[in-house]
C-alpha cells in the first residue's frame, strides 16, 4: 500500500514537473474546488436525506397519533356502551322478573352505526337477551369462544378480540359480518341473588376499517392494524395478502416496540413507525419504502445536483481565467527570453499586464536585459579597447636600437662626407616614421606598407654597405588594397638580420604581394641561410619562450599573432624554409578594399 | 503546442461540466420522465346477466386497475351463456377502443374460433376455462379441482347414484372439473349420472332433480349452477347433499346449514386481480403469467376456521 502511495506520488511529481504554471493553477485549483463542491454536495445531501427521513417520520407519527385518537375514541364508545348496558341496564334488572331487552334494544338502536349486536350470557354460555337478533345459531358455542372464556378468565378487565366472522345469530339475511368483539365478566341478579355471566358487545369491524382507511401517510406510505400476536386487523391490502397475492411483515412488526425503525422486507427497505394502541394491546404500524422516499426527493436533489454542478463550472471557469490572466504574462516573458537566448536582437521585453509581482517580475527582466545589454557592450567596448591596445603595444615594439643605430650611421656618413647617402637614409627614416605613425590607423593602404618596407630595407641597406639588394613588387590586382600596418617590415627586419648575416654583397631580398581570390598574399623571400624546417616551424609556436631579436624587435611570432587576432585563425602566417637555400615567409591576409577597411577602423575606434 | 493542448484541456473541462449542468437542469422536465402512466380501458365481459356472483372478483379487478392505472367496464349477457352474443360484445369492445378484455367464456369453443376477428389484436384474459389464442387463464387446476371434490364426497359416500351437474358445455373448466369428479367417481366404483342442464332453470327444473331422487349426492361444478342446485334441494325438500363449486353469501349459508356438504373454493378477489392485473400488463406488452389458483375443499363445520373465514368472507366496507 505504502509503496504504492510512493509510486502514485512519485508520478504526479512527474506530471507536475512536465506542466505549465497554468494547468498547475488550473488545474489543482479545480480539483480542489471540484473536491470541496462534492463534498459539500455529500453533506447536502446525507442532511437533506435525513431531514426527509426525518419529516416523514414525524409526520408519520402524527397520523399514527392521529388514527390512534380515532380508534382510541371509537373503542371507548365501545366501552361506554358495554359499560351503560353494565352499570345502567344489567345492574339494575333482576332477570326473575324483568329482562334486559327494554335497554338494551335502546342502547343498541343508540349505537347501531358502530354495532352489530349486544348481547348477555350467563355463566354457563346460555343467551340471555340480545339485540338486535335474538336467536342464536344451532351450531353456536358462546362458552367455547375465545371471548367468553377471555372474560370469565380475567373478570375485572375489558377484552377486545382480533376481528372475526359474527357467528352466534340466525340472520335471515345470511349476513356473515366481521366484528371485533368487546367482552366483559358481568354480575347477573337473578331473584336478588348473583350469578356469572358475560356482557358481549360486537362492533362492527366497518368502522375500525373506516378509521384506519383513507389515512394516507407521505410518501406513498401506508398504515396497518395489527393485533398484539401480529395478526392483521386491519390492512389496505388485505384480501391480497389473504389470497397469498402479497406479504406482510404483521408478525416482526408485532414484536417491534412503539417508535421508528429501519426494516428490510422482501429486498425493500423501508421506515416502520409503531404505535400501540390503547386498551386492546393492538398496534398501528405505518410503513413508508424507502424507495419512495428516495422518489420524493428525487427533484430537490436534482436541483442540488444542478446547483453544485454549476458551482463547479463556475468555479473551473473562474480559475482557468485566473490561471491564464496569472500565467499568460509569464508565458509572454518566457518567449522573449527564449528569443533572447537564441540570439536575436532588437527584442523588446513588453511591459507585462496582469497582477503586481508578474508586472514586477517582467520590470524587473526588462532592467535585467538592459542591464546585460550595457554591460555587453562594454565588455565589447572594452574588448576592442584590449585588442587596440594590444596591437598598439605591438606596433610599439619597435627595437630603440634601430633608431640609434640609425642615426649613428647619419652621423659617421656626414663626418665622412657622404652626404648624399646621410640625406637618403634620414629621408628614409622619416618616410619610415611617418608611415608607422599613419595618424594612428591600424590598417592602412598596401602601397604605404610596401613604401614603409622599402624605405626600411633602404637604410638596412646603407647599413650593411650593399650586402644585399631588395626587390619589392605589387602585382596588378593588389591596387586600392588595404593591409594592417607593420607586418612586412618585421619580416624584413628577421630575413636581415638572420638570413643575410653571413651574405657578401650577394644577398637578395624580394617582397611580392599579389591577390588569390578573396586573400591578400605577401611572401617575403630570402636567400640566407635558410633554417630546417622544424625550426621554421616552431617560430610561430605560441609555447616557444619569446626570444628578443636584434632588428627592429618586432617578431614574425607577434605579425602572426596580429593578423590572426584581427582577422581570425584562417590567416596568419606561413614559413618555408630550407638551410642553405633561403627562407619564404607567407603572409596571407584578406583582401580589404577601402569599405571593408573603413569598416575595420571603425571597429577599431578612433 | 502546450498552450494549445493545456487549453483543450481546459475547454473540455469545462463542456464536460456544462454539459453535465444542462442535464441536470434539462432532465427533470424531459416528457419520458414526467409523463403519467398511460390509463388504460379495460372491458370485462361475464357470460351470466347479473355479474352480482362475481362481486369479489371485481374488487379484485378494481383493487388491480387502481394499482396499474385502468379503468375496468364490466357488462354481463341479456341470455345467460349465450356465446355469440358474448363474442359480439367483445367484437364491439375491442374495436371501440378497449385495451385489453377480460371474459369468463360461455362457450370457450366458439370464442376463440372467432377470436381472431372479434379481439382484433387486443389481449384476451380467459377466467375459469382455458382458451385458445388467449394470452393468460386465470382459474384453479379445473381436472384437479374435479377430481377433489369427487374424493371429499367418496369420503362420505355410503351407496347411492351421484348426480353430476353438466351445466357449462362440454368444452369448459368447468366441463374439465366435472370430468376429473366422474374419473375420481368412476374409479371408486360409484355409479355417476351426468345431467345436462341449463344453469338458469336448475331452480325452477325440480323436475330433473325429482327424477333423481335416488342419488346420494348432488355436484354441481360452477358457483351459479351450485347455488341453484342448493336452492332446488332447499326449496324442494330434497334430502341429498350437495357438492359444489364457490364461496357466495348463499353458498356458505348451506354450508351452516347443512344443505351443502362441502364446496371448492378459491379466492374470487385474487383471482379478480390476477386476471384485470395479467391483462393490464398484456395490455402494455410486459409478460406475464400466473399459476393456477389454489383451491380449498370447505366442509360446513370448517366454515368459521380463521382461514377459511379469511377465504369466504372477503373484509370488505
Amino acid at each position: 500500500m505504502g509503496n504504492f502511495f510512493h509510486r502514485f506520488a512519485g508520478r504526479l511529481a512527474g506530471q507536475y514537473r512536465k506542466m505549465s504554471i497554468q494547468m498547475v493553477i488550473a488545474l489543482s485549483f479545480t480539483t480542489v474546488a471540484v473536491v470541496g463542491v462534492v463534498f459539500m454536495g455529500l453533506s447536502m445531501v446525507l442532511r437533506f436525506s435525513n431531514a426527509a427521513s426525518a419529516l416523514v417520520e414525524d409526520n408519520t407519527q402524527r397520523v399514527l397519533h392521529q388514527v390512534n385518537l380515532n380508534l382510541d375514541s371509537y373503542l371507548r364508545r365501545m366501552m361506554r356502551i358495554s359499560d351503560t348496558m353494565y352499570y345502567r341496564v344489567i345492574k339494575s334488572t333482576d332477570l326473575a322478573g324483568g329482562t334486559l331487552s327494554d335497554g338494551m334494544d335502546l342502547l343498541y338502536e343508540e349505537n347501531r352505526d358502530a354495532l352489530v349486536s349486544i348481547a348477555v350470557f350467563d355463566g354457563g354460555g346460555a343467551l340471555v337477551s340480545a339485540a338486535p337478533l335474538s336467536a342464536l345459531k344451532r351450531s353456536a358455542l358462546p362458552q367455547e369462544s375465545g371471548w367468553f372464556r377471555s372474560a370469565m378468565d380475567k373478570m375485572e378487565n375489558l377484552h377486545f378480540s382480533a376481528p372475526h366472522v359474527q357467528r352466534l345469530f340466525e340472520d335471515p339475511d345470511y349476513r356473515y359480518r366481521w366484528v371485533v368483539s368487546l367482552s366483559r365478566y358481568v354480575q347477573l341478579t337473578r331473584g336478588g341473588a348473583t350469578e356469572s355471566g358475560v356482557l358481549l358487545v360486537d362492533m362492527n369491524f366497518a368502522g375500525i376499517e373506516q378509521v384506519c382507511r383513507d389515512v394516507e401517510l407521505s410518501n406513498g406510505g401506508y398504515l396497518y392494524l395489527i393485533a398484539g400476536d401480529g395478526e392483521l386487523i386491519y390492512h389496505p391490502r388485505q384480501q391480497l395478502i389473504y389470497a397469498g397475492l402479497q406479504q406482510e411483515n404483521n408478525q416482526a412488526a408485532a414484536s417491534y416496540r412503539d417508535g421508528t425503525r429501519w426494516e428490510t422486507f422482501e429486498g425493500g427497505r423501508r421506515q416502520v413507525t409503531v404505535k400501540t394502541v390503547g386498551y386492546t394491546g393492538w398496534k398501528l404500524v405505518g410503513v413508508v419504502p424507502a424507495d419512495n422516499l428516495a422518489d420524493s426527493s428525487q427533484q430537490p436533489l436534482l436541483f442540488g445536483v444542478f446547483l453544485l454542478l454549476f458551482s463547479a463550472f463556475l468555479l473551473a471557469f473562474l480559475n482557468f481565467r485566473i490561471s491564464a490572466y496569472i500565467s499568460d504574462p509569464i508565458r509572454r516573458l518566457e518567449q522573449s527570453i527564449k528569443e533572447l537566448e537564441a540570439g536575436k536582437e532588437n527584442v523588446e521585453i513588453e511591459e507585462a499586464a496582469g497582477c503586481y509581482e508578474v508586472r514586477r517580475l517582467s520590470h524587473s527582466i526588462r532592467s535585467m536585459v538592459s542591464t546585460m545589454r550595457h554591460l555587453m557592450d562594454d565588455i565589447i567596448e572594452q574588448e576592442r579597447q584590449k585588442r587596440r591596445s594590444e596591437l598598439e603595444v605591438l606596433q610599439a615594439q619597435i627595437n630603440p636600437h634601430f633608431l640609434y643605430n640609425t642615426l649613428d650611421s647619419v652621423i659617421w656618413m656626414t663626418e665622412a662626407g657622404r652626404y648624399d647617402e646621410a640625406i637618403q637614409m634620414v629621408t628614409s627614416l622619416a618616410r619610415f616614421f611617418r608611415i608607422a605613425l599613419s595618424r594612428g590607423k591600424s590598417v592602412i593602404p598596401l602601397k604605404d606598407e610596401l613604401e614603409h618596407a622599402l624605405h626600411y630595407m633602404t637604410i638596412q641597406e646603407i647599413r650593411f654597405k650593399k650586402k644585399f639588394s631588395t626587390r619589392i613588387t605589387a602585382h596588378p590586382g593588389t591596387e586600392g588594397l588595404y593591409t594592417l600596418k607593420l607586418i612586412v617590415q618585421p619580416i624584413l627586419e628577421n630575413a636581415v638580420y638572420h638570413g643575410m648575416a653571413a651574405a657578401e654583397d650577394d644577398g637578395r631580398i624580394t617582397v611580392d604581394a599579389r591577390r588569390e581570390g578573396d586573400d591578400l598574399i605577401i611572401d617575403v623571400e630570402d636567400n640566407g641561410m635558410g633554417m630546417r624546417p622544424e625550426v621554421a616551424a616552431s617560430l610561430l609556436d605560441e609555447d616557444r619562450p619569446e626570444m628578443r631579436t636584434t632588428g627592429s624587435g618586432i617578431g614574425v611570432r607577434n605579425v602572426h599573432r596580429r593578423i590572426r587576432l584581427a582577422f581570425g585563425a584562417g590567416y596568419g602566417l606561413t614559413i618555408f624554409s630550407e638551410p642553405d637555400e633561403g627562407t619564404r615567409v607567407r603572409l596571407r591576409l584578406p583582401a580589404l578594399d577601402e569599405e571593408a577597411a573603413a569598416e575595420r577602423r571603425r571597429e577599431d575606434g578612433p | 503546442m502546450r498552450k494549445r493542448r493545456n487549453d483543450f484541456i481546459q475547454l473540455s473541462i469545462l463542456v464536460v461540466l456544462g454539459t453535465a449542468v444542462v442535464l441536470s437542469l434539462v432532465l427533470p422536465q424531459l416528457p419520458g420522465r414526467s409523463r403519467e402512466v398511460q390509463l388504460l380501458e379495460v372491458s370485462v365481459i361475464f357470460r351470466e346477466t347479473d355479474a352480482a356472483l362475481w362481486s369479489n372478483t371485481r374488487l379484485g379487478m378494481e383493487q388491480a386497475a387502481g394499482d396499474l392505472g385502468a379503468e375496468l367496464r364490466f357488462l354481463t349477457l341479456t341470455r345467460a351463456g349465450d356465446g355469440g352474443e358474448q363474442a359480439e360484445i367483445l367484437r364491439r369492445e375491442a374495436a371501440g377502443g378497449a385495451n385489453a378484455l377480460v371474459v369468463v367464456p360461455a362457450d370457450p369453443w366458439e370464442l376463440s374460433s372467432r377470436l381472431g376477428e372479434t379481439a382484433g389484436g387486443c389481449p384476451v384474459v380467459s377466467i375459469e376455462s382455458p382458451m385458445e389464442g388467449t394470452g393468460l387463464t386465470v382459474a384453479p387446476d379445473n381436472e384437479a379441482l374435479g377430481r377433489k371434490l369427487a374424493e371429499t364426497v367418496l369420503e362420505e359416500w355410503t351407496g347411492g347414484m351421484v348426480l353430476l351437474l353438466d351445466t357449462a358445455g362440454e368444452s369448459t373448466g368447468v366441463a374439465a372439473r366435472l370430468d376429473g369428479a366422474e374419473a375420481v367417481l368412476t374409479a371408486a366404483g360409484v355409479p355417476v349420472l351426468r345431467q345436462t342442464a341449463a344453469p338458469g332453470r336448475l331452480a325452477a327444473g325440480l323436475r330433473v332433480l325429482a327424477s333423481v331422487r335416488a342419488a346420494a349426492a348432488i355436484m354441481a361444478f360452477e358457483p351459479y349452477a351450485t347455488e341453484q342446485a342448493i336452492r332446488a334441494v332447499e326449496d324442494g325438500g330434497l334430502h341429498q347433499l350437495v357438492y359444489g363449486v364457490g364461496a357466495g353469501t348463499y353458498v356458505v349459508g348451506a354450508l351452516e346449514r347443512g344443505s351443502a356438504a362441502a364446496v371448492a373454493a378459491w379466492s374470487d378477489y385474487a383471482a379478480g386481480y390476477l386476471a384485470a392485473e395479467g391483462a393490464i400488463r398484456l395490455a402494455r406488452r410486459e409478460e406475464y403469467t400466473a399459476e393456477p389458483l389454489p383451491f380449498t375443499i370447505v366442509r360446513g363445520e370448517d366454515i368459521y376456521d380463521p382461514d377459511n373465514q379469511k377465504l369466504l368472507f372477503p373484509v370488505t366496507s
